[in-house]
């Protein structure tokens, strides 16, 4: 099996919890990175030489997400009550845990999605500002800049200020 | 402002995201696509990217060829003499052999005063070479006279038997009535074709038959390109036979096609190169004379030129010598640009399997 074909194995259940945290939506998510797979395959030849793989494969995620935003969540929002970017399991019944999940992924959710899309390459994809720039197809000043402004925006978002200053830190490790 | 801690955000998003189950049930069908996929385009691709000896062997060869059919031609370009160009009416010092051919060694020319060759320092196998390769001398030639009244069409005729004489023939000929005298002819050019070793005596009996009012000869010395066509087609020759070998050991389609193409090139490039030699046969087997023929009131105005009409001639002749050099280069310049185009895909090919073993 080629090599891209195993990483694309190897980096699916990454690549769902990534389209997830920019999406909010699960079978969402899913349905983005198959896509998105897909397209990466079948497009495997145009990978240009100088681009890290993983920073081309998140383009190819990041780009379908988009798509996705643009296109089926507002359609669906019209026919239907979105019932899954609240709809966490059980939340209100849920533990501590569950609540901070839920004050991330509103304060996500409060993010424009430009600027939710650099925090989550950056702070859970793990990628370089370099690789987040290939990825989203800007320069890395503007990373950095999107970076620096989606942090501010989230340090004003109450609750999740409060956990961060308080027990987030012991809730998140214990 | 309150930025938010970066641990922070990583710990908060990395939590949110590990509560999300992957079952990747919903992946499988597209996984096992991208295998299948995978395995056929593997099974095409193995050839290129993880070439066999056979295989290793034929592209090795077919590189030495390439090299070979651009490189000896473009050496014996580069060892070749300059040009030889005569001009004046003292001929250049030489023996005849044969029907054309003018055989002549490098000394001969050399002592024929205005024609001095550049160049030519002849050491080795190049030295050898020259003096055993028969020298191939293209000459030309213009000559204004005036005859009588009256005379035209008597000298034309004369000049027809004169180079019937010599074994050759009137390539073409005009003749013009003048506006006062509407029946006879005042004006008339013919341009004779006669072997080589003709062509000096043929001046001399033109003179005769007029006044000769400009007289210009022209000889240049093709040995080097005659030379230079015959090694060409014979690397092409031996390249093809080497493909013709090649291409009974092909055994997959794509190696047939490759070597056919190649194949196809090479016969082409034959025929493109046997056609100029055959020129260049036919430009140093017969030398042209033109002869323009006027009376006396009526002398030819385009045989003797000066000043800025001799300038502009030459500039002409000059553009129109370079065009010749382009076309004669574009051929090996085209074919090398081909080669590279061959070299620069293989490559392409090698370094992205190479790239992605590196994934």
């Amino acid at each position: 099996m080629s090599d891209l074909a195993a990483l694309l194995e190897e980096s699916y259940p990454q690549s769902v919890r990534t389209a997830y945290l920019i999406l909010g939506n699960q079978p969402d998510a899913e349905d983005a990175v198959q896509e998105a797979f897909l397209r990466a395959w079948k497009f495997r030849h145009s990978i240009a030489l100088e681009s890290s793989v993983r920073a081309w494969l998140y383009r190819v995620v990041v780009n379908t997400c988009n798509s996705k935003l643009r296109v089926d969540v507002p359609r669906r929002l019209r026919t239907a009550a979105d019932h899954d970017l609240d709809a966490t399991p059980d939340l209100e019944d849920a533990s501590d845990r569950f609540a901070v999940v839920n004050d991330i992924t509103e304060a996500l959710k409060a993010l424009p999605v430009h600027l939710r899309i650099v925090v989550v390459l950056r702070y859970y994809a793990d990628l370089s500002e370099r690789e987040i720039a290939i990825a989203i197809g800007r320069k890395p000043g503007t990373v950095k800049s999107r970076l620096s402004e989606a942090r501010r925006q989230l340090g004003e978002h109450a609750t999740l200020r409060d956990h961060a200053s308080h027990s987030f830190d012991d809730e998140v490790t214990g | 402002m309150t930025m938010i801690d970066e641990d922070t955000l990583r710990s908060a998003l990395r939590t949110t995201a590990d509560g999300v189950v992957v079952s990747g049930e919903g992946a499988e069908r597209l996984f096992e696509q991208i295998r299948d996929d995978d395995r056929s385009e593997s099974r095409v691709t193995r050839l290129v990217r993880e070439p066999s000896r056979s295989r290793r062997v034929l592209m090795g060869a077919a590189a030495l060829v390439i090299a070979l059919a651009v490189g000896v031609p473009l050496a014996i370009h580069q060892n070749a003499p300059a040009r030889i160009v005569v001009h004046g009416e003292v001929p250049p010092r030489v023996t005849t052999s044969g029907t054309g051919f003018l055989s002549t060694g490098t000394q001969d020319l050399s002592a024929s005063g205005a024609a001095t060759p550049r160049g030519i320092t002849p050491t080795g196998a190049q030295s050898s070479l020259k003096t055993a390769t028969t020298q191939r001398i293209e000459s030309t030639g213009t000559i204004a006279i005036t005859v009588t009244k009256n005379h035209i069409e008597t000298a034309l005729n004369k000049l027809t038997a004169l180079a019937e004489r010599d074994h050759g023939y009137v390539e073409s000929s005009q003749a013009a009535t003048g506006a006062r005298v509407p029946r006879l002819f005042t004006t008339a050019y013919i341009v004779l074709e006669v072997p080589q070793a003709s062509f000096h005596h043929l001046v001399s009996q033109v003179q005769r038959i007029g006044h000769t009012t400009s007289l210009s000869t022209n000889s240049n010395n093709v040995t080097s390109e005659y030379v230079n066509y015959q090694a060409r087609i014979s690397a092409l020759k031996v390249s093809l036979n080497q493909y013709l070998a090649i291409m009974t050991r092909a055994t997959t389609i794509s190696a047939i096609l490759a070597v056919q193409a190649q194949i196809n090139q090479i016969q082409s490039q034959i025929e493109q190169e046997q056609g100029q030699l055959n020129v260049l046969n036919h430009q140093t087997t017969y030398a042209s004379l033109t002869v323009h023929v006027a009376t006396p009131n009526h002398r030819a105005s385009s045989t003797h030129r000066s000043g800025l009409s001799k300038a502009f001639h030459d500039s002409v002749s000059g553009f129109v010598t370079g065009f010749e050099w382009l076309i004669r280069l574009a051929g090996p310049v085209l074919f090398a640009l081909i080669a590279l185009s061959v070299l620069s895909l293989a490559v392409r090919y090698a370094w992205r399997g190479v790239r992605r073993r590196r994934i």
